[in-house]
């Protein structure tokens, strides 16, 4: 009883310390909640050389993750790097502060085509950080042409061997654009039309799948690929000779993942001087050579690699990338096109 | 009789089977650890690049280290709540016994979402901030119920006179406990801290809710890599973790092997 009682001691002092020694480093520290390889080391050991501030990384998988951790209110989070979509969901929730643009010399260096978009407007709680596309990764052995268009993926020569996201934004996306439509399209009628679209192309789909849609492309089991440039660029990497990607001509969706502040954050000194540093030029390049994803900092292009540069599965064309759009909330719409999609999945 | 040599036959192929079913993926995910590839689609060489890179990995190293705390954390705490409940609950009637009973496996049944949901509301209520600290506590939480049910279990199947019997030859209660009672309960309590072991360094779901600022554990950092693409970085880890649990196990099982003689355990 005695050693059990002394257990109990010692676990309750450990737990006081640790939250004290927590408490006094605080000052020193900036606590970032990030994406998955999304910021370099390099990176994070020059920001800690220079100020002397300990960065912390931890990672999500996913934006409500995010969300899920701001709205506890006990998270001590200093910067958050949500999607376009989620930074909508947490600015009316007062989840992430305004952003003092005084504070943020460097936020002159950033593209104004990735300023100023429907989910923040004037970027008063958020700024670009890294975005991209979704498009086609295709094997260029088995394919008959060069692929451009989303017209490929409903192409009755390839039956069987073309996989689709699981996802009812980006299946109807597909589906619109290549009716010339806006992804964010709400007109019922033509989301019909969309819908019947889907369900003739269902007879030529291996598989909807959201997850592993790269490995199979690179594995052999699909031909063509409808799915993130990120993970696809990392399989055509190793396999270029084989493998590429492309957005089609008439463009795909787009998504921008963003820095914000959370409401409430403990370090804002720390956090600040961490968004100013990533928006320097050098850093930004710095992230994009390693991340291998686009940036949003204009000011760093000639200082990114050459290669990533040229990559049209990290940067596409200027004039394919006008037509990308960035997925925005429908409204009751989304309820009839989850009923559009179910119809089309249990067929 | 050659019925009999059919059926043994067939039953070892059905053996043969269930066991490949069972490892394959795990032999797989070992042989993936050491594959030059990048992808884990298809095998392009042996490399023990990813061990070395393992090494580099700062973040996933410390995810470990984080897996590694909570778990042994959890489980000395849960068998330390865990085991008194039980003891209760075998060998002593008190009012609320069904009660108190139900409550106490309620966390097993409970979703675990509802769980991470509710502790999450709960630390933010409390305003205890979440930390490595918020994720031991929340691991505790459903893990104290496994180690009250399976000692318990091992209590059910005692013969109650041994520890009369201790009591009629002059031994003190909290003797009786500690030369009887523990020594016949103690491979139930160690079953049930492997139990507890395993689900804490594998829990996800309940985790993502109530980690906090450095409480990034592995099973969250590999859910993370699926953006990017999970690497046989994660094989590699993943295995040191196998060969660390087979360890485990076999040290336990050793244990568990050497009855006790006369019981002064240490």
């Amino acid at each position: 009883m005695k050693r059990f009682f002394l257990i109990a001691c010692a676990a309750a002092i450990l737990v006081s310390c640790g939250d004290k020694i927590s408490v006094e480093v605080v000052r020193k520290e900036v606590n970032v909640y990030i994406w998955t390889n999304y910021l370099p080391r390099e990176v994070i050991a020059g920001f800690e050389k220079r100020t002397g501030i300990r960065v912390s990384v931890d990672t999500y998988d996913s934006n409500e993750a995010v969300l899920a951790k701001l709205q506890s209110g006990v998270a001590d989070y200093d910067i958050v790097v949500p999607s376009d979509y989620m930074v909508k969901i947490l600015v009316p929730q007062g989840l992430v502060q305004p952003l003092d643009r005084a504070r943020l010399p460097h936020f002159k260096n950033l593209d104004p085509r990735f300023l100023n978009q429907a989910y923040d407007p004037g970027n008063g709680h958020s700024l670009p950080y890294l975005w991209g596309t979704t498009g086609i990764g295709y094997d260029k052995r088995k394919v008959k042409e060069p692929i451009d268009s989303w017209q490929a993926l409903f192409d009755e020569r390839y039956a069987g061997r073309i996989l689709m996201l699981d996802d009812v934004r980006e299946a109807f996306g597909a589906a619109l654009k290549l009716m010339g439509k806006s992804i964010n399209e709400t007109d019922p009628a033509t989301l019909r039309r969309a819908a019947a679209m889907l369900k003739a192309q269902k007879r030529l789909v291996r598989t909807y799948n959201s997850s592993d849609f790269a490995n199979l492309l690179a594995a052999g089991d699909v031909d063509l690929a409808q799915g993130y440039n990120g993970e696809i660029a990392e399989v055509v990497g190793n396999a270029p000779d084989r493998l590429a990607y492309v957005v089609p001509k008439e463009g795909g969706t787009l998504w921008i993942d963003n820095l914000a502040i959370p409401k409430g954050a403990r370090n804002l000194d720390a956090a600040y001087a961490f968004i100013d540093y990533v928006l320097e030029p050098e850093t930004a390049a710095k992230i994009v050579n390693g991340v291998h994803y686009a940036g949003a900092n204009r000011a760093a292009w000639p200082l990114i690699d050459d290669k990533i540069r040229r990559d049209p599965a990290i940067y596409p064309p200027e004039e394919v990338l006008d037509r990308c759009e960035l997925i925005e909330d429908l409204g009751k719409t989304l309820q009839l096109m989850d009923e559009l999609w179910t119809e089309i999945k249990a067929q | 009789m050659n019925g009999g040599g059919w059926q043994r036959r067939w039953l070892a192929a059905h053996t043969a089977l269930v066991y490949l079913f069972l490892y394959a993926p795990i032999a797989v995910l070992v042989v993936f650890s050491f594959n030059a590839a990048r992808q884990t689609a298809f095998w392009q060489g042996f490399t023990l690049d990813w061990y070395r890179r393992l090494l580099d990995n700062a973040l996933l190293f410390r995810s470990v280290r984080n897996s590694l705390l909570v778990a042994g954390l959890t489980t000395v705490a849960a068998v330390l709540l865990g085991t008194p409940a039980a003891l209760a609950l075998a060998r002593h009637e008190f009012r609320g016994k069904r009660t108190t009973q139900a409550l106490l496996y309620l966390p097993v049944i409970i979703p675990e979402v509802v769980l991470g949901a509710a502790l999450v509301t709960f630390f933010g209520a409390v305003e205890l901030r979440l930390s490595l600290w918020t994720v031991v506590i929340a691991h505790v939480v459903f893990s104290v119920s496994y180690v009250a049910i399976v000692v318990r279990a091992r209590l059910a199947g005692l013969d109650p006179t041994l520890e009369e019997a201790a009591r009629d030859l002059g031994a003190s209660s909290f003797e009786t406990f500690r030369r009887v009672t523990l020594p016949l309960a103690a491979p139930g309590i160690l079953a049930s801290a492997l139990l507890v072991f395993t689900l804490s360094i594998d829990d996800y779901v309940i985790t993502s809710f109530v980690a906090g600022v450095g409480a990034t554990t592995l099973p969250l950092h590999i859910y993370s890599m699926l953006k990017v693409g999970v690497t046989p970085e994660v094989n590699a880890v993943s295995t040191l973790l196998l060969a660390g649990t087979i360890l485990l196990i076999v040290i336990a099982h050793r244990l568990l092997q050497d009855p006790p003689a006369t019981g002064d355990p240490k």
